[in-house]
């Protein structure tokens, strides 16, 4: 399908220069990059594509673009000129947004109204809606709020015919139609190009308080881990956390003072032979620090919540018996994130014991960084969904020619 | 229509005491709870395990049989109506709860189990289950995954979708998949999120992984009456405007009252305008709230304001409001329960262009809806009795759909597209939109035999090239340009 030799380079640049100014499309070697300046606009290039069998990928602000398979993409469609919130329906609690606007100007725009979209995904200072949305990155805030699945409730989205859809709508509560948008998050953008989302909104968290439990063994937080997401008050995020050698759960709850005070009790009496102190925001930014070490193997892992401190107790204990350096971000919804520095060989065998552990129980582990040396050795997505036929059917009917992101998914899709 | 040796293979392969063929056995299943859409099924199947199902799924897809599934019947927009000539999978008999895992919050359901079942499974470790359709006494969570149930209590906790992490479904070729994980983002696209909600278009879920909630500490219920619907809407908006996401926020109106009150003897004030919010969570934080919902109510001027001051009073109160439909029998011979949303903002306009309306059709409209999350159940009455009255009725209840539309609201929260509605999608989405849909439906249904004709206007085959553009030739060969 893939033909660049047919058409050169050149010839596409121009003919991107028609549809978007000319000031908006760049030549890079063997890579056409366009800004396009409206869903009309991406359309009309998608066609073009599509027409052509040219490859291309979306990118807002590139925080993630190493995730997944990589791609050679002819075309790079830059979303930073459809950046804007369209809506802000603060009465209503929703709001529209361009796909490229970036996640901490949606935020600061949603707060003059003491609103937000209740996620905390990674880089939110460059990574854009867009971006978030095909990788369905997400934060600690989804204990208590669920992920883009449960607060997106309509989308605009281009599709590789250049077919303009929109699927679902501005309210919350709607059950007509298929929900397609449910198909673009998490699809790494190989169903189509998404342009504009609309959220549900929540109130922002006035009254957060974050406390640190620490200890020498994640087996420690077990039982008490459990009893907190048992018990009845609320929490808005809880996570374990570990440098390699020391071990803390963090907790935080967003309530009334008084409430916050009955937590900060209840807390002492689960962990009683634990140290306690009270800890500050930054530390629900330890997973996105995980990616500081760009020479580093990170691994997104998702397993089930009752796992994840006999998980991480098992995996330091071989990490520091094959001597490979790991630090671990576990949120108590079930999902860890991993940083491995260590020879090929020993983050080879890693990955195979990490997989062997949770794939059973339906869990999955993918590589979301790979260091070089083991590009062409790992597998980024492991064990196949036992419904993959069903995907690449799906993608067919999207993108007969495959041109959106190929290859960059699940199962080679 | 099925003949006589076609159904000799049927009964052969699941066993004579899986098939119905007796007419009056097959009446039952001529309609769910939208009556006025009727078709005899040629058959009805009672599968008791999954490979039973893939054996009728597969039966159907070698005779290109269209299948409807069915649960308990309570959908009210024909989505479980029969399809002409064809067949009935009900699963009622898949009713085992397989699985409860506390520490994990999951329980995996067979899709005959019904809806409130699941709640009392986990209520003695103090967990619940969140979607509570009016109808969860009664209804099936294999129906409330293919509607996308919903209920009052969705405004805090989501819909079924929310709490659907994972499905086994049997594809419309008999194929059985896996769709989802326990786990939460497992890569793969997300089709437990696409599947629930495709009103059985889609092939047959037969295993079902649910999500349970922790019980809150404390819940507490408030009436508050108001002299017209505007005011009861405003304090609402208040409500929303001053950062609390109560569990529920329903209006009644004096007709739906008067239905109820005759139905259950909730104790409703009689009131143009009532409220009812629930809160729930921490005591002492719900007892806060509540303080100020109440000081809301009052500068909107509410003239009583009750908390229930029991679980039982808090019982009653909600029966008063789930009986609301099946209430309306009580002061009109017939009616049609009409489903829509619109953004709660446009609510006050809406509510009286309704009445508007009803006068000039001369018709009666009761108002119950899902305040919080505007969501609308309008109740047209009327007497079929009358002629050309039921006409009118469903004319205006149309009308009504058509005006959610146009204040960018959508026409249907919770019952679904089904039978009832395939026209009106029409107007809330283009051509281009449906076409899109239709690419999923074809991807796992490519012969349009699993629940046919409903939801899309029009039905289309999988073979039509959808989508609005096809390049020229001589675009292609780089003659022509589109610009």
């Amino acid at each position: 399908m893939h033909s660049p030799s047919v058409l050169r380079f050149e010839e596409a640049a121009e003919h991107l220069s028609a549809i978007t100014g000319s000031d908006f499309v760049r030549l890079n070697g063997a890579k056409v990059t366009a800004a396009p300046g409206s869903t009309e606009e991406i359309s009309a290039i998608l066609r073009f594509a599509n027409a052509n069998g040219l490859a291309v990928t979306a990118m807002g602000g590139g925080t993630k673009s190493s995730w997944g398979n990589s791609v050679a993409a002819d075309i790079v469609l830059r979303l930073t000129r459809l950046s804007r919130l369209r809506e802000h329906a603060w009465q209503d609690l929703t709001c529209a947004v361009e796909a490229g606007c970036t996640w901490a100007d949606l935020q600061l725009a949603l707060k003059c109204h003491r609103q937000m979209v209740a996620l905390d995904p990674a880089w939110p200072g460059r990574a854009t809606v867009g971006g978030i949305v095909a990788t369905n990155d997400s934060g600690a805030l989804r204990l208590k709020y669920g992920s883009l699945r449960d607060l997106i409730i309509g989308m605009t989205i281009v599709l590789a015919d250049g077919t303009i859809a929109k699927s679902g709508g501005k309210v919350v509560k709607n059950v007509a139609g298929y929900d397609l948008h449910k198909l673009m998050i998490g699809g790494f953008g190989t169903l189509g190009v998404v342009t504009k989302v609309n959220f549900r909104l929540h109130p922002t968290e006035e009254r957060r308080n974050s406390w640190t439990v620490r200890a020498m063994d994640p087996m420690f937080f077990r039982e008490g881990l459990a009893a907190l997401l048992d018990s009845q008050t609320v929490q808005s995020s809880i996570q374990i956390r570990t440098d390699g050698k020391r071990f803390a759960l963090d907790v935080c709850v967003a309530a009334l003072p008084k409430t916050i005070r009955d937590f900060g009790d209840q807390l002492q009496q689960i962990f009683r032979n634990l140290e306690i102190v009270q800890s500050s925001e930054e530390v629900w930014r330890e997973r996105e620090e995980l990616f500081m070490r760009g020479d580093a193997l990170i691994l997104k892992v998702s397993m089930l919540s009752s796992q994840i401190c006999s998980s991480t107790s098992n995996l330091m204990k071989f990490a520091a018996e094959a001597e490979i350096d790991v630090a671990i971000v576990a949120q108590a919804t079930g999902l860890m994130m991993i940083r491995l520095s260590s020879s090929a060989e020993s983050a080879i065998s890693f990955v195979d014991r990490l997989r062997e552990q949770v794939e059973g129980a339906g869990g999955r582990v993918v590589a979301l960084q790979i260091p070089e040396m083991l590009r062409e050795r790992l597998d980024v997505w492991g064990a196949l969904p036992s419904s993959v036929e069903l995907m690449r059917e799906i993608k067919h009917r999207f993108d007969p020619n495959l041109i959106l992101n190929p290859g960059r998914f699940v199962g080679g899709i | 229509m099925l003949n006589e040796r076609q159904l000799d293979e049927l009964r052969a392969t699941l066993g004579p005491d899986r098939i119905i063929t007796g007419r009056s056995q097959l009446q039952t299943y001529e309609c769910d709870g939208l009556t006025n859409f009727r078709v005899l099924p040629e058959a009805v199947v009672l599968p008791r395990n999954t490979e039973e199902v893939q054996a009728a799924v597969r039966f159907c897809a070698k005779h290109r049989v269209p299948f409807v599934s069915r649960g308990a019947g309570t959908g009210l927009s024909g989505g479980a109506l029969p399809a002409a000539g064809g067949i009935v999978i009900s699963l009622a008999r898949m009713n085992r709860i397989l699985e409860v895992d506390i520490p994990n919050r999951l329980v995996v359901v067979e899709p005959g189990v019904i809806n409130a079942q699941v709640t009392q499974r986990v209520s003695p470790f103090g967990y619940f289950y969140a979607p509570d359709p009016s109808s969860q006494s009664v209804c099936t969570i294999g129906g409330n995954v293919a509607e996308n149930s919903g209920g009052a209590h969705c405004l805090k906790y989501g819909f079924t979708v929310t709490h659907v992490l994972a499905l086994e479904v049997v594809l419309p070729s008999g194929e059985m998949v896996q769709l989802g994980s326990p786990t939460l983002d497992t890569p793969g696209y997300d089709l437990p999120g696409v599947f629930v909600g495709s009103e059985g278009t889609l092939g047959v879920a037969t295993k079902i992984t649910l999500r349970i909630v922790k019980r809150p500490e404390a819940v507490r219920t408030l009436l508050a009456a108001f002299h017209s619907i505007e005011a009861a809407g405003q304090t609402v908006s208040d409500i929303i405007g001053a950062g609390m996401l109560p569990s529920a926020l329903e209006i009644m109106d004096a007709l739906s009252i008067k239905a109820a009150e005759a139905a259950v003897h909730a104790h409703y004030p009689e009131c143009d305008g009532l409220l009812l919010v629930e809160l729930d969570g921490p005591g002492r934080e719900v007892d806060a709230l509540m303080f100020e919902v109440q000081e809301l109510c009052k500068r909107n001027g509410a003239w009583e304001i009750r908390v229930a001051q029991s679980e039982q009073e808090r019982a009653l109160v909600w029966k008063g409001r789930k009986a609301a439909f099946a209430a309306m029998g009580r002061i009109s011979p017939n009616y049609i329960v009409q489903d829509g949303v619109i953004p709660r903002t446009a609510l006050p306009k809406l509510l009286s262009e309704i009445s508007d309306m009803a006068k000039a059709a001369g018709l009666r409209v009761a108002n119950v809806f899902h305040a919080g999350d505007g969501n609308l159940h309008p109740l047209v009455l009327y007497d079929r009795a009358v002629p050309g009255e039921e006409e009118k009725a469903l004319e205006l209840s149309y009308r009504i759909l058509h005006l959610c539309v146009e204040n960018g609201g959508s026409i249907t929260g919770e019952h679904g597209v089904g039978k009832e509605k395939q026209e009106a999608l029409g107007q809330m989405f283009s051509e281009p939109d449906l076409a899109t849909m239709q690419l999923v439906r074809c991807a796992f249904d490519p012969e349009s035999l699993s629940n046919p004709d409903k939801i899309f206007p029009r039905p289309r085959l999988c073979a039509e090239k959808p989508g609005p553009y096809v390049p020229h030739p001589l675009e292609t060969a780089g003659i022509a340009e589109l610009f």
